[in-house]
């Protein structure tokens, strides 16, 4: 019997898999232009969560692909801090349907906060911080070019967020 | 500017008037809040609609007293201390939800205390204690046990006021008319809540409150010079003060558009221009705005003199469609929610000042001085606030320690 494994061809599932790693890395390290390209041009973006305090959904944040372009495009010019965000994501599940084109995935993901000037950077630079966690809900449209994102839902179980951000997660 | 400022009482009207760093950081002043204000005056707590059926209750904790609101069957919230008169435990232990629901260790219907299963009903009566009889004979009957129940009224747009002085005068001679600039977008027809968010800043609550009134600020906001500043009536918008301690700034109209993705507001609220933007600050920690399509409301909770929780609500009408909820949902966190523009901005200028006055640090001369005939930039919201500080805790924001040193300059 021949135990040496074979190269195969990726299957739809890996590669889905590996478009979820690859839009981590590219908002890790803040290339969110690059970030916008793994997107169809119909891609919607939204931050949401449940609130145990009034019992309803709440949307936190809702962009379209003008929507965020605009935002990235405006950073500069906003105050922020500048302690960088980066994500542990495990894709749990992805079902895709190859024979329509489509695909969703659900991932588990925390992010940290490693800071810099956040509060006193005399004191806190280079200390990372669980900043949240949550799950994101993806779905894909699958073309001759590969997938590309037109949904993803960030659904958060965090909910204090005590001073913010103005970055995707 | 040493020449300028002179040791004089807070506001005289003639000099730089400013703070000593100490009333953000001292353990002491901070207590002596706790006290003297917290303990004292009204309170806005949560929103009617947080509670919408008899039997929701919501719980939260004012100035270290554990509170709970409950809708009773006759759909009247009332106010309780959270606290079991049996051996203090905390009774209702969740954010919010309904007493309808049992207890493993009570009955549906009523509040149990999870420790020893004494129960209450929504009137705060107490209705079961377990082997009564058997272990307290006739020296104590349910009877002659109740919650604490604390001044309750629900006003100003259906929030929910409390206040843990039971000897409190009613809410409107507090509030006095420092709630008629929003009277008609407040009072004309229910509001509803479609948003809420937490954040603990380790800064000083009252840092907060300067930043919800003053103006001068909006340099930190690049989305505020583009739609505001840089537009006609911004520098006419006027604050007027009222009676203890509250103020409220005029409206003028905001140029959304002028942000890159940023649109003009469509919905607005009863008797509000669109794009309109009104506030009122409230002492000693509320601040309502109105800005188009939203209403925010900020509630603060001290926890430190270093320490503040601040809960962030969004509003709008109940009539809504889903569609004009979610509309103002957006309208609302692209600058208010924990993502948006504004807030994270705001919340990082306190967290720097909380840094530059942390407890212990050396006393600083903190700068109230700017006078702009009460128009936009000038600090006489904040030097009002001051003043009812002042007469309330019996210290001058100046100098709250005559006896000793002195805030530098
Ligand atoms: S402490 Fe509440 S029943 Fe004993
Ligand atoms: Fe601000």
């Amino acid at each position: 019997m021949n135990v040496v494994a074979k190269p195969e061809l990726k299957s739809l599932d890996d590669t889905i898999r590996e478009t979820i790693y690859r839009a981590c890395l590219l908002l890790d390290d803040e290339k969110f232009m690059e970030w916008l390209a793994l997107c169809a041009p119909d891609f919607s973006y939204r931050i949401t969560t449940y609130s145990p305090e009034i019992r309803r959904p709440m949307t936190w944040y809702e962009q379209d692909v003008a929507g965020l372009k605009g935002m990235i495009e405006m950073l500069p010019k906003h105050n922020t801090d500048h302690g960088r965000l980066t994500r542990h994501v495990t894709v749990y599940a992805v079902d895709s349907d190859p024979a329509r084109g489509e695909a969703k995935a659900t991932s588990s993901f925390a992010c940290y906060r490693t800071m810099l000037d956040g509060i006193n950077s005399h004191i806190d630079s280079g200390e990372t911080q669980l900043f949240l966690i949550g799950k994101y809900y993806d779905r894909f449209r699958i073309d001759e070019h590969g997938p590309h994102f037109i949904e993803r839902n960030v659904f958060l179980d965090t909910r204090r967020l005590d001073k913010g951000s103005h970055y995707p997660i | 500017m040493t020449m300028l400022i002179e040791r004089m009482s807070y506001d005289n009207g003639e000099a730089i008037p400013y703070v000593d760093s100490r009333i953000y950081s001292d353990r002491g002043i901070f207590e002596e809040e706790v006290e003297k204000i917290w303990k004292k005056v009204w309170l806005v707590a949560v929103h009617e609609s947080e509670l919408p059926e008899p039997l929701d209750f919501r719980t939260m904790t004012l100035a270290r007293e554990p509170i709970v609101i409950v809708r009773g069957s006759d759909s009247k919230l009332r106010a309780f201390l959270n606290v079991c008169p049996h051996r203090g435990n905390l009774i209702l232990r969740q954010p919010s939800g309904s007493l309808t629901v049992g207890e493993p260790s009570g009955n549906a219907n009523h509040m149990t205390c999870m420790f020893h299963a004494w129960q209450f009903d929504c009137f705060g009566r107490c209705v079961d204690i377990p082997r009564a009889k058997a272990g307290y004979q006739d020296r104590l009957r349910k009877e002659d046990i109740a919650l604490k129940q604390l001044p309750c009224e629900v006003a100003h747009g259906g929030f929910v006021w409390v206040s843990l002085n039971t000897k409190v005068g009613p809410l409107s001679e507090y509030i006095g008319p420092a709630f008629d600039i929003m009277r008609e977008e407040l009072d004309t027809e229910p509001l509803t809540i479609f948003h809420y968010h937490k954040a603990i800043i380790p800064s000083n609550y009252k840092l907060w409150h300067d930043t919800n009134s003053e103006f001068y600020h909006d340099y930190m906001h690049y989305f505020n010079r583009a739609t505001s500043m840089q537009q006609k009536g911004y520098f006419e918008r006027q604050y007027t003060a009222f009676p203890n301690g509250h103020c409220t700034v005029g409206s003028m109209e905001v140029k959304y558009d002028a942000y890159q993705g940023a649109q003009d507001r469509v919905l607005s609220f009863p008797g509000m221009p669109r794009n309109g933007w009104k506030m009122v600050d409230l002492f000693p920690g509320a601040t309502y705005n109105i800005r188009g399509s939203s209403l925010r409301v900020d509630t603060m909770t001290p926890l430190g003199p270093d320490r503040v929780m601040i809960e962030f609500r969004g509003l709008g009408l109940k009539r809504d469609t889903p569609d004009e909820q979610a509309q103002r949902v957006r309208d609302h966190n692209t600058i208010w929610g924990p993502f948006g523009r504004n807030l994270h901005e705001d919340l990082l200028g306190i967290t720097g000042q909380g840094v530059g006055m942390q407890p212990g640090s050396t006393p600083r001369r903190i700068l109230h001085g700017r006078r702009e005939n009460n128009t936009i930039h000038d600090e006489i919201g904040m030097r009002h606030f001051y003043k009812e500080w002042e007469r309330r805790i019996g210290r001058s924001p100046n100098d709250p320690f005559p006896e000793t040193q002195t805030a530098a300059e």
